[in-house]
């Protein structure tokens, strides 16, 4: 099973979002463990299966001034076992 | 809004400066084309020529003639219209340009209104140094001055437009910030930059075509003085990156005593390619996108410190002109966007030509765009490898130093940080060495006037929009740097790791580095056969 969800650091946080849910951690670590209770507590992640979860960072948190020189943050993959 | 361009491989194309450099580039690359089929869609590019307010009689430099449409001189087919057009050729490039350059901003959702207006108060100061730039006094050197009825002239060249370019747009980024700031939504010396590195492929290909029609001999050395940058520009940057990254990353750890994300950032911003490699490898270690804000600031800023300083020094002080290549390689390796650094290999080429045809009473005279060739082609390899880079250290943080459980870096990573325009610049420098080699048989006689019909194409795009473009990447340069940002408390010892890092490692190793690789290169000597 695949989730999409847009990443960004609103400067406190590390924020991930889509049209379902809102997460946000001050840590990656704990914004991770966030996304796996919501995956469980929602039965997205099923015995057995791996869920993959594509987090594809938002461009416009970064200042357009800089997006001339590079385009891209990172995009992250998190895979939560069943 | 949420801006997600790099969601999929292919959703950046419409929305994305780098793709736009490509489409701007390539686009009038293929109007170029046309020629082959005897319609000349590009002859109205404008070019300067050098001037003087009272021209001897007999000789040359009319103010009326300061600007013409370089169809005049190379087209085919419509070499009359193109001479009608003289400074009327400054409206027709602005009005295409313009169209062009607003629907790439349109794509990209930027303030229409604000670019349009940005856009054409940059594009006429450009002209307006461009032209003065250009003045006998400034652009001759001693082997013309007498044509303009002079008897001093400063030899700058096509540099000298540059160097005023990149004074008014700091006077404007530096005095008059308000102005600055709305000028900002059009002042883009990356996409400038890239959209004439694009051009510079074009330039490439062409090279070995012009030389042709000189001697056969000396298109094939063209050619093949291409290939030998092409391979020795990937190997400099290989052992470059080998030794820059960790030297500036124990410099900033062991000396500077930084944090390792911090250090690993201003390590990649320092020693690789400034503000892209700052923000990859920020996205790589997981860092807070603050710390690569700050890194970028600083790079952007001592970049153009590196373009104020390293062209004069390679050219006069060292190799100077006994080894322009290496001169051009180190500047690669050095200045670390690629707007400064093109823009300091072009200034360089101008400086070392004029210095060497000085020196030589004309008896050795460079064909233009060679020693910024090799200026960008080591930074063109720096910035393809960046992604892979970034690839790598991520594989590294994410593995070794922050490993998250099911955390998985995608490959796909490598092609979000690859530099777009690269394809757009290999793609027309191929192009043309397949024309060249191809239907034009290596230059050979027979194949003259076949080559003649690319050759009218090709001298708009890569002598009258490629040096625009770098005009205008030196305003807008001037304009977005703000020397006082260098003074801003927060960034602190960052300053001072930057300038040891950069003068004491960076720039020394580079020129050792550049010099094992291009030490013999020779750029061939057109002097027999140019007027």
């Amino acid at each position: 099973m695949k989730m999409e969800l847009v990443i960004w650091h609103d400067g406190r946080n590390w924020v991930v979002k889509n049209e379902r849910v809102t997460l946000a951690a001050r840590t990656l670590d704990e914004l991770d463990l966030e996304v796996e209770r919501f995956l469980r507590a929602h039965g997205l992640v099923r015995e057995g299966e791996m869920t993959e979860v594509f987090m594809t960072f938002d461009n416009s948190t970064i200042p357009q001034w800089i997006r001339q020189y590079s385009q891209h943050y990172f995009n992250r993959v998190l895979e939560v076992k069943g | 809004m949420t801006d997600l361009s790099n969601r999929r491989w292919y959703s950046g194309m419409l929305t994305q400066e780098d793709w736009w450099a490509v489409w701007l580039g390539v686009g009038f690359f293929f109007l170029s084309l046309f020629n082959l089929a005897g319609i000349d869609l590009v002859g109205w590019i404008t070019y300067p020529t050098k001037w003087v307010l009272h021209p001897p009689e007999g000789g040359k430099g009319a103010v009326s003639h300061a600007f013409y449409a370089l169809g005049k001189k190379y087209s085919v087919t419509a070499k009359g219209f193109y001479k009608g057009l003289g400074w009327w050729s400054v409206l027709w490039t602005y009005v295409v340009f313009t169209i062009a350059t607003c629907i790439g901003a349109a794509f990209m959702r930027w303030n229409m209104k604000r670019f349009f207006t940005g856009w054409t108060i940059i594009y006429f100061l450009t002209i307006a140094t461009w032209f003065v730039g250009h003045h006998a006094f400034i652009a001759a050197n001693k082997i013309n001055m007498k044509q303009y009825g002079l008897n001093f002239a400063l030899s700058l060249g096509g540099g000298g437009s540059f160097i005023l370019a990149l004074i008014v747009g700091l006077v404007i980024g530096n005095f008059f910030k308000p102005f600055a700031n709305y000028l900002s939504e059009a002042a883009k010396p990356e996409w400038y930059i890239k959209t004439a590195i694009v051009t510079l492929g074009v330039k490439l290909g062409y090279l070995p075509i012009k030389l042709a029609g000189f001697s056969h001999k000396l298109g094939k050395e063209a050619a093949s003085l291409t290939f030998d940058l092409f391979v020795a520009g990937a190997a400099a940057t290989v052992v470059a990156y080998l030794v820059f990254w960790p030297g500036v990353y124990v410099i900033s750890r062991r000396l500077f005593k930084l944090p390792r994300k911090t250090a690993a950032v201003l390590g990649s911003g320092i020693s690789i390619c400034g503000v892209s490699a700052a923000v990859a490898t920020g996205g790589a270690v997981r860092a807070k996108p603050v710390v690569s804000i700050m890194v970028s600031a600083l790079v952007v800023v001592w970049a153009v410190i590196e373009l104020v300083i390293l062209p004069g020094f390679f050219t006069h002080v060292w190799p100077g002109t006994n080894d322009p290549l290496v001169a051009g390689a180190a500047m690669g390796m050095s200045v670390k966007t690629d707007g400064a650094d093109a823009a300091a290999g072009e200034l360089m080429d101008e400086f070392m030509r004029n210095k060497i045809e000085s020196e030589t009473d004309g008896a050795v005279i460079w064909p233009s765009g060679i020693i910024t060739a090799s200026a960008v082609m080591t930074k063109v390899w720096i910035d393809m490898f960046i992604g892979i880079w970034a690839f790598v250290l991520a594989l590294v943080w994410v593995y070794k130093f922050e490993r998250r459980k099911g955390e998985r870096v995608p490959v796909s990573e490598v092609w979000h940080r690859f530099p777009k325009f690269v394809i757009g610049y290999f793609f027309c420098w191929f192009f043309l060495l397949a024309l060249y080699f191809g239907p034009g048989q290596s230059g050979a006689a027979e194949a003259m006037p076949f080559l003649k019909t690319v050759k009218a194409g090709a001298v708009p795009i890569e002598k009258g929009m490629r040096k625009l473009f770098f005009m205008l990447t030196f305003m807008s340069l001037g304009i977005i740097t703000d020397f006082k940002k260098l003074k801003e408390a927060q960034f602190g010892k960052m300053v001072w790791v930057y300038f040891v890092a950069l003068f004491g490692f960076i720039i020394p190793v580079a020129i050792v580095i550049a010099y094992l690789f291009h030490h013999g290169m020779q750029i061939p000597n057109i002097a027999g056969f140019v007027k």
